[in-house]
């Protein structure tokens, strides 16, 4: 472990107000649309938390001023200590709009935001602000593209070697171009392509359901923007029940899966290779854990007799399991409705979709298919090794944008962080069941905030006890930064204690 | 367990009544979270259900979908200065155009809408609607009349502006300060 000096600090300190600095200028497009709606009250509740940023990033940057570069020891602290300030400047509108219980609740919306969770604590959601609204999808969106890597590609230029490691920090290991910056932007372009596209298809839905046209710009928008960030905000308290329509649910579909893709995939497709989307272990992997869960829902639904026919059962059940493995949380069930509803076997099958989540390097949470996909492949691996003859090499392959050849270091590490999210998965249900929750509904919420999805069985609420409001808080950040920037800034910190 | 067994006996007794004297007989009032906690129960019973119209009508031909929320800012929102009460709580309501055409006022963060009162049978998992729990209504009526909220800008916020906008400039001079020292 390295012994950090003042100049790591500083570099350290400059880098986040950086990242800062980015963060106010997300809070220019809540800014504008409360200022466009003469939302005034808004308005201020932003300005407020603009200069706030401006504040804190410039002043960072004065104080830490160094010449240095950022080297890659100091990436990821830089990544664990700017979410940290993002999360608690992005509280402020949230508190001074009165629509929140305190302190507590308004982290962790934000965090819900950024980490694309989807499972909030504001109140009366309803008559929020547009302006307040935007906000919500703005943290949502921007954090599912990685708040530093929009810093990366905006406002850094000639960063040292560790601007690869603030580009992993957030989960986005893999890399398009050699150059990092490019892939940033290489990412960006394909976003805001589907942006465009699939905003513009959900807004020209939501006006044959019957929306009024700024509505439905809106709604369009923010449906997307919780979609494609696998994120799960909705506008409307009723989340994606309101909406009634079974194009509408498609069109959530395409989007929530696409955005659950790996980018590399993205990028293979957008540049012609379309066979990458059946060869990737990654795609394979989520189809055949997709299948899996459906089935087990199904099963569960069917022996609950729920639904009466079979066209609203495979509706409500693709949606719903889809929602769950991409790590979105839409839902057109009403919260409750999983326990006194779907009931206990539907909800272990939403668990089990939850808990392995999408693809790595997307904006989707859990474990990922990619080490799903790498640990079943090695333990196949093993199987084979054990009927060989002593003579044999047994030599396992996987696709992945290349074919590879499946190495021990890479099971090594895709076991380790698989263990970390299933120990912290276990750590938060027992909590969740220490409160007073029945086994299976804290398994459900507290495993839903660990893989940031945000699905609910309405266990979380503002009466919910602080201490579980602030676990589930932790379990989304460590399951969105998967763990190793959060250790890195702990570890940081133990060592400058200790360097004393 | 208890709270459904008393379900049944309370749905049970509500098919008696309606037996018995289907002119007289008045409706259950069920929250949306009693809908919730036992829809098996409530399923197919015809209830009467009160909330403040929220966000829009959609109207698709010959339904228009209504959500009706029964919660405590149903009676006053956080602008008007009502108190946090925990999240929204509501239901969706499929009625006939003509009725829907009473509701005017929508609840968002300029208005507290309509409050509407409507009588309907209850689905736990609705066949025409691919599965949707919701009330199919077969009367309307608007209790109270929805109207304008607004939300001033309290003067402690201009102040709080005031002063983050004088950190923000300060700090900004001094970072310039020291990028460019002469
Ligand atoms: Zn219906």
């Amino acid at each position: 472990m390295f012994r950090p000096t003042l100049d790591d600090h500083k570099v350290i300190g400059v880098y986040t107000g950086k990242v800062v600095l980015g963060v106010g200028m997300l809070m220019l497009v809540p800014l504008v649309t409360a200022l466009v709606f003469a939302e005034w009250d808004t308005a201020v509740d932003f300005g407020i938390g603009l200069m706030a940023c401006l504040a804190v990033g410039f002043g960072l940057q004065a104080i830490c001023h160094t010449e240095r570069e950022l080297r890659r020891a100091q990436g990821l602290v830089v990544v664990s200590a700017s979410w940290i300030l993002a999360t608690l400047l992005g509280a402020i509108p949230f508190i001074l709009s009165g629509h929140i219980g305190g302190m507590v609740d308004a982290v962790f919306d934000v965090m819900s935001g950024l980490t694309t969770t989807g499972l909030y604590l504001i109140q009366d959601l309803d008559h929020v602000s547009n302006g307040l609204n935007m906000w919500r999808f703005v943290l949502t969106f921007a954090g599912g593209q990685g708040i530093v890597v929009i810093a990366l590609t905006f406002l850094f230029k000639g960063v040292g070697g560790g601007i690869y490691q603030l580009y992993a920090g957030e989960g986005k290991e893999d890399r398009l171009m050699p150059n990092v910056v490019h892939t940033a932007r290489a990412i960006w372009l394909v976003s805001l392509v589907w942006l465009a596209v699939g905003t513009g298809a959900l807004t020209v839905t939501a006006l044959a359901l019957g929306q009024e046209p700024v509505r439905a710009v809106l709604h369009g928008l923010w449906t997307f923007m919780g979609a494609f960030s696998t994120g799960g905000f909705a506008p409307q308290s009723f989340n994606t029940v309101w909406y009634h329509s079974v194009v509408f649910e498609v069109l959530c579909i395409i989007i929530f899966v696409a955005g659950s893709l790996n980018f590399a995939v993205h990028w293979a497709v957008w540049t012609g290779d379309r066979a990458e989307l059946k060869r990737n272990i990654e795609t394979r992997s989520f189809a055949l854990t997709m299948a899996l869960f459906v089935l087990v829902a199904a099963i569960g639904l069917a022996r609950a007799g729920v639904y009466p026919d079979a066209v609203a059962f495979v509706r409500k059940v693709f949606y719903v399991v889809a929602s769950a493995h991409t790590t979105t949380g839409f839902a057109t069930i009403y919260s409750r409705a999983t326990v006194t509803q779907w009931g206990p076997l539907a909800m272990i099958g939403l668990i089990g979709a939850m808990v392995i989540g999408a693809s790595s390097a997307s904006t989707a949470g859990g474990i990922k298919g990619f080490r799903v996909g790498v640990i079943t492949k090695a333990f196949v691996q093993d199987i084979r090794r054990m009927v060989s003859p002593d003579s044999a090499v047994v030599i396992s392959r996987y696709h992945h944008i290349k074919d590879r050849v499946l190495n021990d270091a890479t099971v090594r590490s895709a076991l380790a962080i698989s263990v970390a999210f299933l120990t912290m998965h276990a750590l938060v249900t027992m909590v969740g069941v220490y409160c007073g929750y029945p086994v299976v509904e804290a398994a459900f919420e507290g495993i839903s905030a660990g893989s940031n999805t945000g699905l609910s069985c309405g266990l979380l609420a503002p009466s919910t006890p602080d201490g579980l409001k602030a676990l589930y808080t932790l379990a989304m950040w460590l399951g969105r930064l998967e763990f190793m920037a959060v250790f890195a800034l702990i570890g940081w910190g133990w060592s400058a204690v200790r360097g004393r | 367990m208890r709270a459904r067994a008393l379900g049944y006996v309370l749905a049970a007794a509500l098919v008696a009544l309606t037996c018995a004297a289907p002119g007289l007989a008045h409706a259950a009032t069920p929250s949306s979270a009693d809908l919730v906690e036992d829809p098996t129960a409530w399923d197919g019973q015809t209830i009467e259900f009160t909330g403040e119209a929220i966000g829009e009508a959609m109207s698709r031909g010959d339904e228009v979908w209504l959500h009706l929320n029964d919660d405590a800012y149903a009676r006053g929102t956080i602008e008007e200065g009502g108190p946090l009460s925990g999240y929204n709580s509501g239901h969706a309501v499929v009625v006939p155009p003509q009725m829907a055409e009473r509701v005017t006022v929508f609840g968002d963060h300029k208005h507290r809408g309509d409050l509407v009162r409507v009588t309907g049978v209850f689905s736990a998992a609705c066949s025409e609607h691919g599965g949707d729990m919701d009330i199919h209504a077969s009367a309307l009526a608007v209790v109270e009349r929805g109207h304008d909220v607004t939300d001033p800008v309290a003067t402690g916020k201009l102040w709080a502006l005031a002063i983050t906008t004088g950190l923000a400039l300060l700090t900004a001079g001094a970072y310039l300060a020291r990028r460019r020292p002469y």
